[in-house]
């Protein structure tokens, strides 16, 4: 990045905050504080142990150094500006969860494109508030898009601010699905009397009602009910297509499906020995289907420094936009996260990194060259590294 | 108004009330220390707990098995090893978990109702009242028991409670969890108070010890260091010894000393290991340096990045199931069904290991150096 660039976007990031009213966290004064400033070469340091009351007053810390990138802790101290975290007294931590494109399995790195990796990741932040509110419970929640290549939830419930790591990665493993076994998913209840010599000793049956099990359930209910819209044949032959079951069990199978379909969906998997092995082969998927690969060291780190909600960007000049929960579905960060004062002008950009850019609920062929554009673009690409800013006429 | 002392109070030493009860009765420390039937017992406390693992047969003298307890607490912390601290806090624990399943069945314990132990009680004892519930189905049925029913916890509870206990039964992945409750039976709740004693017993371990009280303790003091010499216990998580590894981390400093290429995910977990157990970059370095082909100047700079030298973040190794996703975990052992992390494994080896020959991997350069080290309980 040249001088006239970095200075360029020093300056729109300087009007950015001039306009923007960036709230602070909870409990702001008790946080440490750190910002990477606008500087020229590859040795970017993070100034950080900073305490707010060492920063001055706020909005006028963010015009007047404008910074690249603005972090605060998620740990609340004693005295947030000490330079070890020893001497800084730990309270307590928010529980933060990072989604980053990066690190999901469902991306195809270098094949999807930056809106593709966002949509999945945005999937992935659907299943992981999913284990937040219905499994844990937690009501204090604030969901931010990342401004780069993800979301970030944190956690402040009053509950969670004293657990260690331990605890912590207690947490990471369940909302990843880490460890699961198939034994926890289902519970074992025997069953009165000796009914006839095929009917099943025990009754073994996942809880419809929430957590892994339930998940796990509705996996097989999906896939059987698949089956059952499918031709006999077309049946038998998916069902036969997984190892160890043969024609018998994908029989038993169909059948069982057919014959007792209100007590599967009731839970019951114990309806024939095939079921139960059909039920336990399925499981192993479902930490893959409904798993949320959240990026562990950032969860069970207590005194990580996290990006401010509705600070820029400076590796794309989108805002870290904090997402109201009902807005949720419709959010789009491509669109959405777009400062407002990059709207509506244009300027002169030297692109040296040409390709496709879908921003701004469009997508840009660009072509290699100087040319004019709309500025959140040309803020992108800049902020990228994939153009130069070019003198205007 | 005193109380009195009570066998529930001698029974339970750690509970608020029993405290209350020491402190009405006004006897000093130092009178406790200088009791010969206390420190006597106060002894056989800690001694057990190294011979035997328990905290050893209680003492008839509701008194002197009362006032044993804050004089344990002392020796212990007089003799001031974490190894002990540890083993200590965990027999009363087991103890009490033992006394709360035996007492919460019995109908009376002796005589007056103000001693009899109910396990609500023993939740607002230990502040979980709030925390723990009755799903409305409790002790109704065998059944229940075996869905792991009847109790529900809050979730942070829970994992303030059980995230340091051992067995994939206790991890979160493997409970129920609906709504920020984790389903439990009573024996789940029985153990996870057994906890909660435990970290109130070891809780503001050691303490400073006054000089008078420290005199009459003396012997006491030296018979335990004895014992504790004799057991071998002294050897903490920061000695190195390659020997005991977990055999996934033996595998994995195999490949990276004969100069395999190493996955990130494979290459940070031997690395964050090895940082966890006490290692300094150099170290690392220089064991990693057995094989010719090796980039130090990255070994170093990834190294400083993990163990937080040069990133804010100290990073953990991952745990065994981390390990099994990602492929890493190799060569299980019978150890392995007993833990649930690698570091786990390497603490419960070096604490079974019969040791003499063992000696920190940095200690070896020279033979005689190395001895000495050793015996130093470096
Ligand atoms: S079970 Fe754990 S300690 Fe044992 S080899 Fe596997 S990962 Fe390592």
């Amino acid at each position: 990045m040249d001088e006239r660039t970095r200075a360029y976007l020093r300056g729109r990031f300087r009007d950015y905050y001039r306009r923007s009213d960036v709230s602070l966290p909870p409990d702001a004064e008790a946080r440490e504080w750190g910002y990477i400033p606008w500087t020229a070469g590859p040795g970017t340091t993070m100034a950080r142990h900073n305490a707010l009351l060492d920063l001055g007053d706020f909005a006028d810390f963010l015009t007047r150094e404008r910074p690249q990138h603005v972090y605060f802790s998620v740990g609340r101290y004693d005295d947030p500006g000490a330079d070890s975290m020893a001497e800084k007294g730990w309270r307590g931590s928010d529980l933060v969860f990072d989604l980053d494109a990066d690190h999901l399995p469902s991306v195809a790195l270098g094949e999807d494109s930056y809106a593709t990796m966002l949509r999945k990741c945005k999937d992935a932040l659907g299943r992981l508030l999913s284990f937040l509110e219905d499994d844990f419970g937690f009501c204090d929640l604030e969901t931010v898009f990342s401004g780069g290549r993800g979301y970030h939830v944190h956690v402040r419930d009053p509950g969670v601010r004293g657990l260690d790591r331990a605890g912590r990665r207690e947490i990471v493993d369940y909302v990843r699905g880490t460890g699961l076994q198939f034994e926890a998913l289902v519970s074992g209840e025997a069953v009165a009397g000796t009914a006839g010599r095929k009917s099943p000793a025990r009754k073994r049956t996942f809880d419809t009602t929430g957590g892994w099990s339930a998940r796990a359930h509705r996996h097989l209910l999906d896939f059987v009910d698949d089956l059952l819209v499918m031709e006999e044949g077309e049946a038998l032959e998916r069902l036969r297509s997984f190892e160890g079951i043969g024609e018998g069990r994908s029989e038993a199978i169909l059948r069982g499906a057919r014959e007792n379909y209100a007590e599967l969906e009731a839970g019951n998997v114990d309806i024939h020995p095939a079921v139960f092995g059909l039920a336990r082969r399925l499981a192993g998927e479902v930490v893959e289907i409904d798993g949320a690969p959240i990026d562990e060291p950032v969860t069970t780190d207590t005194n990580r420094l996290i990006r401010l909600p509705e600070s820029l960007h400076g590796g794309s000049g989108l805002a870290v936009r904090r997402i109201a929960r009902d807005e949720l579905d419709g959010f789009d960060p491509l669109v959405d996260a777009i400062p407002e004062t990059f709207r509506g002008q244009e300027i002169a950009i030297d692109v040296t990194d040409p390709g496709l850019v879908e921003l701004g609920g469009d997508s840009f062929i660009i072509e290699a060259g100087k040319q004019v554009v709309l500025e959140y673009l040309g803020v992108f690409l800049m902020a990228r590294g994939r153009a130069e800013k070019e003198r205007e006429r | 108004m005193a109380t009195g002392l009570r066998p529930l109070h001698a029974r339970y030493p750690y509970f608020e009330r029993s405290r209350e009860a020491v402190r009405e009765a006004d006897v000093s420390l130092v009178a406790a220390a200088r009791d010969e039937a206390v420190a006597e017992r106060a002894l056989a406390r800690v001694e057990t707990v190294l011979t035997e693992g328990t905290v050893g047969e209680p003492e008839r003298g509701t008194r002197t098995e009362l006032l044993s307890y804050p004089i344990a607490r002392v020796l212990v912390s007089l003799v001031d090893q974490p190894v002990l601290v540890h083993r200590y806090a965990r027999a009363e624990a087991e103890a009490a978990r033992e006394r709360f399943v035996a007492d919460l069945g019995r109908r009376e314990l002796k005589s007056a109702p103000g001693n009899r132990l109910t396990l609500e009680g023993l939740l607002e004892e230990f502040d979980l009242d709030g925390a723990v519930r009755g799903t409305g189905r409790a002790e109704t049925s065998e059944a229940d028991t075996e869905r792991g029913d009847g109790y529900e916890m809050g979730v942070s509870s829970y994992l303030s409670l059980a995230a340091d206990r051992r067995g994939e039964e206790w991890r979160l992945v493997n409970r129920r969890l609906a709504k920020g409750w984790v389903a439990l039976s009573r024996e789940d709740v029985l153990a996870l108070l057994g906890e909660a004693v435990r970290q109130r017993v070891a809780s503001g371990l050691p303490l400073s010890v006054p000089a008078e009280i420290e005199a009459p303790l003396e012997e006491a003091v030296a018979t335990i260091e004895e014992r504790l010499a004799e057991t071998n216990l002294i050897r903490d998580i920061d000695t190195v010894v390659p020997e005991l590894f977990p055999p996934c981390m033996k595998y994995l400093l195999d490949q990276v000393q004969k100069g395999e290429h190493l996955e990130h995910h494979s290459r940070f977990a031997i690395t964050a290991f090895l940082s966890n157990i006490g290692m300094e970059t150099d170290d690392i370095v220089e064991l990693y340096m057995v094989n010719p082909g090796f980039g130090e100047e990255i070994t170093r700079y990834q190294t400083d990045h993990i163990r937080g030298v040069s990133s804010p973040t100290e990073y953990s190794t991952p745990a065994c199931a981390t390990m099994q996703s990602y492929g890493d975990c190799v060569n299980m052992d019978d150890r392995c069904e007993r833990i649930s992390h690698p570091m786990g494994y390497y603490e419960d080896a070096l604490e079974d290991a019969d040791d003499a020959d063992l000696t920190d991997w940095r200690a070896r350069e020279s033979e005689a150096e190395a001895k000495t080290e050793a015996e130093a309980g470096e």
